[in-house]
């Protein structure tokens, strides 16, 4: 068995916070992709753009600068304004939060194009009878669309579910102890940085491995009544 | 040239001056058209002659750009946006009126999250409110009369074309709707499953229910409709009682259009939507 010196238990705790704020940027991404997706589809050129520059802009700056950029640039940014302004006064971003925020923010850009794609995928004809039948919009889209897009969507949120959490390694640079960190720090004081990256890696494979066996629940659930061929 | 027919007491719908372009195609050119209690009315014409439109325009999935649609004396009220261009004035009076209007789609449309007992009961249970238990009753009476009691828990995909269609049918008449509307509804089916699907229309004919159906079946549309209309490029080329209008066609189009139908043009029109999943 692999000595941990004591430490086997500051890992698991890693191990906790890491799944805590993947769940959280991850609820946080659904949200925003569903947003985002219904910005894109939108019929209004306020709507596109505001969800078209999200997406655009966030996918193309790389995940450890905005982590940064949210977690150290603008809390300084807002003191020196409010400086500025005659009001000085200290923010300090509690570093979860800051975390949960801008993975959940970055990865909402990836959730918005899995759901746009999702919601084309299901078949007009089927939305179209929902109105002939007099349902409005808002209950076609809540009986006839979501549990459509599900089935769609969820192969691409699973992946980016896998990418997310495997990004939050990216936030230790914050302080912020979650696995990564937790690893690093074992490492450091004991001098066997093998054995810490070693164990961190199987832990993200557990919680990998554990993802895949969810994802292919929720598969066969959302893909009842499709016939396999 | 149709005339706007008169207001009567028992019209059940009623289309004056429909107009309707897609771009520079006018696809429906000053369209009247009324339906009376127990009419069944047939609506014939050549690929895009606009017949379809026809249909989709009296339940608003098209938009008219001109014309009025009446369904049981209530104006559909349409305004205009600020380019000009025709639209509901009123949502809410539009989903009001499309429930009382039951619409049969060429390519069926079945929900195909739910099972066909699902499909059925959806609009009644969440657009009338009508309590979970008697829309259950509801499906299962009329899941019989179209044959479908062994298929209550299968979903769409799993049936046969002629079923999902049969299935489709009931989902309609299970918001008890003033008026059908067929749009081509065994034009996706396989040829020896349209057979099934015209009994159940027919067996409706024979309840007295008020019935448009556009269709290519020529001799269907002579045995079960009232009467006939016959669309050429977007406007009313002919109609009358179906026999007469079918028999002893006045207009030379009307006589092409039957001729070449008897002779065969359908295979060209089957799709090929139900490929492979026909049989059980």
């Amino acid at each position: 068995m692999l000595d941990l010196r004591g430490y086997g238990w500051m890992l698991w705790q890693g191990l906790e916070l890491t799944i805590l704020v993947g769940l959280g940027a991850m609820a946080l991404a659904l949200v925003l992709g569903l947003i985002g997706a219904w910005g894109k589809l939108s019929r209004a050129r306020a709507g596109r753009w505001a969800a078209g520059t999200y997406t655009t802009v966030i996918r193309g700056v790389p995940e450890l600068l905005l982590i940064l950029l949210v977690y150290y640039g603008v809390p300084t940014l807002i003191q020196d304004i409010a400086e500025g302004a005659g009001y000085p006064f200290i923010i300090d971003i509690n570093p979860f939060v800051a975390g949960v925020i801008t993975i959940g923010f970055i990865y909402g850009a990836f959730a918005t194009e899995v759901f746009r794609g999702a919601f084309l995928a299901v078949p007009r004809g089927q939305i179209e009878a929902a109105r002939a039948h007099g349902m409005g919009r808002a209950l076609t889209f809540r009986r006839i669309v979501m549990p459509q897009m599900w089935r769609f969507a969820l192969p691409g949120l699973g992946n980016v579910w896998m990418v997310l959490i495997k990004a939050t390694a990216l936030i230790s640079v914050i302080q912020l102890e979650e696995l990564m960190r937790s690893a690093d720090i074992a490492a450091r004081a004991t001098k066997l940085p093998f054995t810490f990256f070693f164990v961190a890696s199987l832990f993200y494979l557990g919680i990998t491995i554990v993802s895949m066996v969810v994802q292919r629940r929720a598969e066969v659930w959302a893909n009842r009544g499709v016939r396999r061929a | 040239m149709a005339v706007a027919q008169r207001e009567d007491a028992d019209t059940a719908l009623r289309v004056a001056g429909l107009c309707k372009s897609f771009g520079d195609l006018e696809v429906l050119r000053d369209v009247s058209l009324a339906a009376h209690e127990h009419d069944v009315i047939a609506i014939l014409g050549a690929s895009g002659s606009g017949k379809s439109t026809l249909l989709r325009c009296i339940n608003l999935l098209e938009v008219p750009d001109a014309g009025e649609v009446h369904v049981g004396g209530e104006l559909i009220r349409m305004r205009r946006d600020r380019r000009g261009q025709a639209m509901p004035a009123d949502r809410r009076q539009v989903d009001r009126i499309r429930a009382r209007l039951g619409m049969v789609f060429q390519q069926f449309n079945l929900w195909s999250h739910l099972t066909v007992m699902q499909n059925v009961i959806e609009a009644p249970v969440h657009v009338l409110g009508l309590p979970r238990r008697e829309a259950v009753d509801r499906a299962h009476a009329l899941l019989e009369k179209v044959g479908l009691s062994d298929k209550l828990d299968a979903y769409p995909a799993h049936l046969s074309g002629g079923q999902e269609q049969r299935a489709a049918i009931a989902r309609a008449l299970a918001m008890e709707p003033a008026v059908m509307l067929f749009d081509e509804p065994t034009s996706a089916l396989d040829p020896e499953l349209v057979g099934e699907v015209l009994k159940v229309i027919r067996d409706l004919a024979e309840e007295g229910r008020t019935m448009l159906i556009v269709t290519h079946e020529v001799g269907f549309a002579r045995d079960v409709s009232s009467r006939t209309v016959f669309l050429h490029e977007g406007r009313i080329e002919e109609e009358g009682a179906s026999r007469a209008v079918l028999d002893a066609p006045r207009s030379p189009r009307l006589k092409r259009f039957l001729s070449g139908e008897r002779y065969g043009t359908l295979p060209l029109d089957q799709s090929s939507h139900n490929e492979g999943r026909s049989g059980p």
